[in-house]
Order: structure tokens, then C-alpha cells, then sequence
């Protein structure tokens, strides 16, 4: 193994197929170190007959494998496609025991295998109420009413025709859930990246500047400076949203995600655009926006999503999901297989503008480099970075650290907890660690 | 008139025209609501109760609707968190006359239910209406919702056992809320304008300033307490939530 390892900067893949049916099956039950354990076992046994083919090479390539022998499949074979099945592990998840009750519950996004800034539409985290679903967009009804008559010239209803017969626009932003990291706040709680950050998602959205639909209604823009929007699922979800991103033209009603219709997961036929706001305020079937002139105190502006601090006082209709940013590989539950070069790669995102500079540190935040910006950066979406690292085999802290244009920067836990606490829940933006061990081994961890 | 200010008149009168038009365009799209489409569909109540139907439940009553519909998750005196965050408890008579709970200073809690959080009584109409019982929302008349508020209110001993909640004494009822001075907006997180100018909050300032220090920024570096062993089981195994190709693998997960 030290000759392997002993070309630093070289990359030693994992062997091919090196585990066997068999091997898979104890893996999946488990067994601790069966994956190192079996691949020096393989690294060895494939030395020997190595030396000896080595003149022949590799069997994948002298026996040609059958998808170059055989006739492939037909076209639209599936007329949706979908991930190839060696994919499948590719999945958003539910960590068992979050809630009792799944329609009241939250899937996360597997950060760790995305690559690029689009999360795929299949992969976009949930986080419902009270379930989803599948609304049929002839019976939909979009409803724009006032609080008072008088901010009003005429309240109107809008079909999915009508919606979709407006100028479209279409913009790519992420969207974050309110509490994701919240399991972060006190101590290290959830060992992967899927868990910490997976309630995070970017998407290209299309649809219709709601500022259109009001003028069209013939708001009064003087009196109305609040907006409720209001959810058509069980929950009749409600949040308040500031008239300001209104007139500001970035909040959309919108009926496309990536290329096609929303998903029902995801408020299909029609949900709001919120750029940099926490996800509950993208309500989702919107059936109904009304204009007034004050905040609304809904459930999820009282009862959730209210920030606790340590006084005891909790913040309410806090919106904005500050600058922040994770490494999504290596990041925990990850092995690295083999000393040498890797790329080190990530995300970030600020609600109040673009991503000016991301920097990572290898030692726990003692030094920190700056990482490259993956060249799309745009205003209120994920931007991918990496930055090359040889790793030399032993232990090191993993960190990523963002500034957005307006020369935030991402806290240390220390920082934020010095301000707002442990017990927060929501709006938790630190920089996270991942600890690397000298096995390879990556786990979560924070440093104090 | 000269050729230029004439072509000026002529491109101002042409851009009025095509904004008129573009107007008259969009006029033709969507219809007028209904007052019933609006009356059936405006079910939002306000913190200063715009909205609130008229009506009223007594304790009695409303205990009678609790039990058959709601103690099923919630448990007989909201106390239950089996389901759902308990409703009652964690507030005393003192957080009824300071109108904040002081509990919630305390550090970590194990559940916040919801009268310690409860600053708005208009929000609790206002969501049991839209979105209770969980199997069947929006099924409650307003007089039940009065009804199971006013039990609820009695087993948090804000109100007698013999109280009946109407839409005339909602106001009175606000000011008894333990946690009703409890919520602040005083901070940077609101996307809207700020109080200075009629709005909310701060205008957007961040409440946590750090520095992007590049070098030699930390003396020591200390770790906290690990990820709980028991969470690794309930989350599942890496090995099986990564592809099994590529030089950084899921790591399988722990037999113990």
C-alpha cells in the first residue's frame, strides 16, 4: 500500500467491482471497516495476477463488455427518462423518527452526489405541512383579493390559462429551508451532509412577476405594503412577504421548475418565488395572495419559524437566509480511499446578492485559501466551488467560509452563538467542519 | 416646430400608446371574483382580529369537540407530544402578568409548547380554522373553533372553566397571552423595509460581524462533543447514500 500512496498527487481509484455480491451483503449489514478491510484485500489479490497480465491489461478492456456487443435499447424506450440504475443511490431522504408523522415532515437533498449548481427537479428537498398533492391545474384557481376594498380596483381570479398566457420569465435561485443546519445549533447532531444542508435546493424557475397580477388588479401600492400568500394543500399554509420584493419584480408565480411544470412535491401547478427568503415563504399550490397594510402573525410567523434567543425573546418574520456555505465532498459519511490529490468541492449562496469569494481551510480555520468560483455566480442562487487539495494522510479539519457582495462573511460558531445562542433552531448560516481522520474516515464535528 | 422636438412628441406619444396598450392587453386576463369566491376563500384572521368571524364556544363545549377530534394526536389536555409539540404547559401565572414567558431564558427546553410561544390569539383562530383537525381541515364551524380555544385557554389557566369565547372578547383575551410581549422584530432578517420607514426590523443589518482573517486566525483548535453514536442508526448507512464509485465513498455504517 506505501508504494500507492507514495506518489503524492496521484488519485488511486477505488478497485473495480472489488466487492462481490456477498461482501455487498455484509456491508449493507454494517460490519465496521469491511470497506478498508476489503480493499486492501482486493488492492492485494489484484497486485499478483496484476503482475502477471500485466502485459494483457485490463479485462474490461481486452474482453469487450456487452453494451459494446449487443444491440441498445429502443428510443423512448422511457418516454420519462430517469437515472441510470446505478444511480440508485442517489435519493432524497427522511431520517427515520423526525416526525411522527410523515405529511408533517422534511426530505433532504443528497448534497454529497450533486454536481453543478441545479438540483434535479426529483431531487428537490420537501418540507410539507400537511402532505402534497397533485392539484389538477384545470380546477386551480389563483385568487387576488385586499384586506380592505379600498387597496383594491378589482379583485380577480386567475386559471392556469390565464397565468400562462403572461409574459414569462426565467430565473435560476436557491431555496433554502428556514431550519436547515437547525440540528447544528448546540452541538454536531446528524453525521452527512444530506442531513445538515440537505434542506437546500436551486432551481430555473418560470412563471409570472406577481407584481403584474397586482397592477392588474389595480393595487393601491401606497396603502398595501404587506402581501399574505396562501397555500390550496390542507394546510392553507400563510406567510407574510414584504411588498418591497414585490415591486422589486423578483417574486414570481410560478408554474415551471427546470424545463417543465413544478412537481406536486414541489406546489405543482402553481407556487410562490421568494429570492433569498427561507423556503416556507415560497408557499407552495398557491391559491390566493391578499394585499394589506400588516403583517399577518401566521402560525409559521409565531409558532415556527421564530428564532430563539437567549434572553428568552424570539425573533419573528425573520426571512432573509444570510450568506453561507458547505463542502459537499468530502463531507461526512465519506471515506477517502487513497492519499494523494482530490477535489475539494462545495456550494454557496446568500439571499442578499451573489457569492463574491469562497475560502477553505484545511486545518480548522487556521489558514484558508481561496477556492474557485465554478463561473455561473448568480444573484440569490448556489454557486459551485472546489479547490485542489493533496492529501498527505493525516488529520485535518475541512472548512468552508463564503462572502457575498455586500462583504458578509460567513460566521464561526463561536461568532454566531456569541450573538444569537444555542437554541435558535432556524437561521443557523456557521461554517461547518468536517473532520478528516487519518483512516480517511470524514465525520462532522465543530470546533469551539 | 423643430424636427427633433417633434420627433421627441412622436416617440412619447408612440411609448404612451404602447404601455396603454400593453395594459388594455393584460385587462382582458383574469375575471372579476365573486363576493361569495372571495367570502369562501378570505378566511385569514389578523392580529387585530380583522377577518374574525362572529361567534362564540363556551369551555364546556369546546372540551366536547377537543376530545372527539383533536385529543386523538394532542392528548386530552394538549399536553400530549406524541404527534404534534405539546399545546399546553411550561407558562405561569407571573408570564400571564409580564406577558413574556420566563421559561424560555431557561436554556435548552425540551419541548416549547405552544401558549409559551402564543403572542398572537388572532393566530390561533386563524390556524385552526384553516388547517385543523389534521384529517380533515377547514371542517370546523367558528363557534367550535371559539370553543376548543376557550378550553385550550382554560387548561393553560388563562381563562375560567366557565368562560365563553366569543368575537367580542377576543381583544380581552389578548391581553391575558403569557407570551404576548414575548416576540421582537427588531432585527436584520426582514426583506422589507425597515420600522424607520413604516416597515420592519432593522433594514437588514446583520447582527453577526466576522472577519475573513486568511492567516494564523486561530491559536488552538478545540473540538466539541461528536456526532451521538444512536443518531448514526436512525439516519442510515453512507455506504448505501453515496455512489459506490469514485475516490470518495460512503463510509458503511458502525455495527454498534
Amino acid at each position: 500500500m506505501s508504494e500507492a500512496y507514495s506518489q503524492p498527487g496521484r488519485l488511486r481509484p477505488a478497485p473495480e467491482n472489488f466487492l462481490d455480491d456477498q461482501q455487498i451483503t455484509e456491508v449493507k449489514a454494517g460490519r465496521r471497516d469491511f470497506l478498508r478491510s476489503s480493499l486492501l484485500a482486493a488492492s492485494a489479490a489484484m497486485l499478483a495476477p496484476l503482475t502477471a497480465r500485466a502485459a494483457e491489461g485490463d479485462a474490461n478492456i481486452l474482453n469487450l463488455p456487452e453494451w459494446s456487443t449487443t444491440s441498445g435499447k429502443s428510443v423512448a424506450d422511457r418516454p420519462y427518462g430517469s437515472p441510470s440504475k446505478y444511480e440508485s443511490q442517489v435519493l432524497r431522504r427522511e431520517p427515520r423518527g423526525l416526525t411522527p408523522l410523515s405529511g408533517n415532515s422534511a426530505s433532504f437533498a443528497p448534497l454529497q452526489s450533486l454536481f453543478g449548481i441545479i438540483t434535479p427537479s426529483g431531487l428537490h428537498y420537501e418540507r410539507h405541512h400537511q402532505g402534497w398533492q397533485d392539484i389538477d391545474p384545470a380546477r386551480h384557481r389563483l385568487m387576488i383579493n385586499a384586506s380592505n376594498p379600498a387597496f383594491i380596483k378589482q379583485a380577480k381570479v386567475f386559471t392556469m390559462d390565464d397565468l400562462m398566457r403572461l409574459p414569462p420569465v426565467s430565473r435560476i435561485h436557491f431555496l433554502e429551508c428556514g431550519g436547515n443546519t437547525g440540528t447544528e445549533w448546540g452541538n454536531p447532531l446528524v453525521p452527512t451532509v444530506q442531513y445538515t444542508h440537505g434542506l437546500l435546493s436551486c432551481s430555473e424557475f418560470t412563471g409570472v412577476p406577481l407584481r403584474l397580477l397586482l397592477e392588474n388588479c389595480g393595487v393601491d401600492f401606497k396603502k398595501a405594503r404587506y402581501v399574505l400568500a396562501e397555500g390550496a394543500d390542507g394546510a392553507a399554509l400563510t406567510r407574510t412577504i414584504p411588498m418591497e420584493l414585490i415591486e422589486s419584480d423578483e417574486v414570481l408565480v410560478a408554474y415551471g421548475q427546470n424545463g417543465e411544470m413544478l412537481r406536486p412535491e414541489n406546489g405543482y401547478p402553481l407556487r410562490l418565488i421568494v429570492p433569498g427568503v427561507q423556503g416556507v415563504s415560497w408557499v407552495k399550490w398557491l391559491r390566493r395572495i391578499e394585499v394589506g397594510d400588516q403583517p399577518y402573525g401566521t402560525r409559521e410567523e409565531t409558532l415556527g419559524y421564530i428564532d430563539l434567543l437567549p434572553d428568552g425573546t424570539h425573533r419573528q418574520y425573520s426571512s432573509i437566509q444570510e450568506c453561507k456555505s458547505v463542502i459537499t465532498s468530502p463531507s461526512g459519511g465519506q471515506s477517502l480511499l487513497s492519499k494523494g490529490f482530490f477535489n475539494v468541492t462545495g456550494l454557496a449562496w446568500s439571499g442578499r446578492g451573489k457569492i463574491k469569494q469562497v475560502d477553505v481551510s484545511f486545518d480548522g480555520g487556521r489558514n484558508w485559501k481561496t477556492a474557485r468560483l465554478d463561473k455561473l455566480v448568480l444573484d440569490k442562487a448556489l454557486t459551485r466551488f472546489n479547490i485542489d487539495w493533496v492529501w498527505t494522510g493525516q488529520p485535518a479539519i475541512l472548512q468552508s467560509r463564503a462572502i457575498d457582495e455586500t462583504g458578509y462573511v460567513q460566521p464561526a460558531y463561536r461568532q454566531l452563538r456569541e450573538v444569537r445562542g444555542s437554541q435558535s433552531i432556524y437561521h443557523n448560516n456557521a461554517i461547518q467542519s468536517w473532520e478528516v481522520l487519518p483512516s480517511g474516515e470524514v465525520n462532522n464535528v465543530q470546533t469551539i | 416646430m423643430s424636427r427633433l422636438s417633434e420627433a421627441l412628441l412622436c416617440s412619447a406619444l408612440l411609448g404612451m400608446s404602447l404601455s396603454a396598450s400593453a395594459a388594455d392587453e393584460y385587462a382582458d386576463i383574469g375575471r372579476a371574483a365573486t363576493p361569495a369566491e372571495i367570502k369562501a376563500w378570505d378566511i385569514d384572521v389578523r392580529p387585530d382580529f380583522l377577518g374574525l368571524p362572529a361567534g362564540s364556544g363556551s369551555v364546556a363545549q369546546g372540551k366536547q369537540v377537543f376530545l372527539a377530534k383533536c385529543a386523538a394526536c394532542h392528548g386530552p389536555a394538549g399536553e400530549s407530544n406524541t404527534m404534534f409539540t405539546p399545546l399546553i404547559g411550561g407558562t405561569t401565572a407571573e408570564d400571564i402578568a409580564t406577558g413574556k414567558v420566563a421559561s424560555l431564558s431557561a436554556g435548552p427546553t425540551r419541548d416549547r409548547t405552544v401558549f409559551m410561544k402564543l403572542p398572537t390569539l388572532s393566530t390561533l383562530f386563524d390556524y385552526i380554522q384553516r388547517a385543523m383537525p389534521w384529517t380533515q381541515p377547514k371542517s370546523l364551524t367558528p363557534d367550535e373553533v371559539y370553543g376548543v380555544m376557550a378550553y385550550l385557554l382554560n387548561l393553560a389557566q388563562i381563562v375560567p372553566a366557565d368562560f365563553t369565547l366569543s368575537n367580542s372578547n377576543m381583544a380581552e383575551v389578548q391581553a391575558l397571552l403569557p407570551n404576548r410581549n414575548g416576540m421582537t422584530t427588531d432585527h436584520g432578517l426582514w426583506a422589507g423595509a425597515p420600522a424607520s420607514k413604516g416597515g420592519m426590523g432593522n433594514g437588514g443589518k446583520p447582527d453577526v460581524q466576522a472577519e475573513a482573517c486568511m492567516k494564523d486566525c486561530a491559536a488552538e483548535v478545540k473540538l466539541g462533543s461528536p456526532v451521538p453514536p444512536p443518531i448514526f442508526k436512525a439516519i442510515g448507512n453512507p455506504a448505501e447514500q453515496n455512489r459506490s464509485y469514485g475516490a470518495i465513498q460512503g463510509t458503511p455504517l458502525s455495527s454498534n
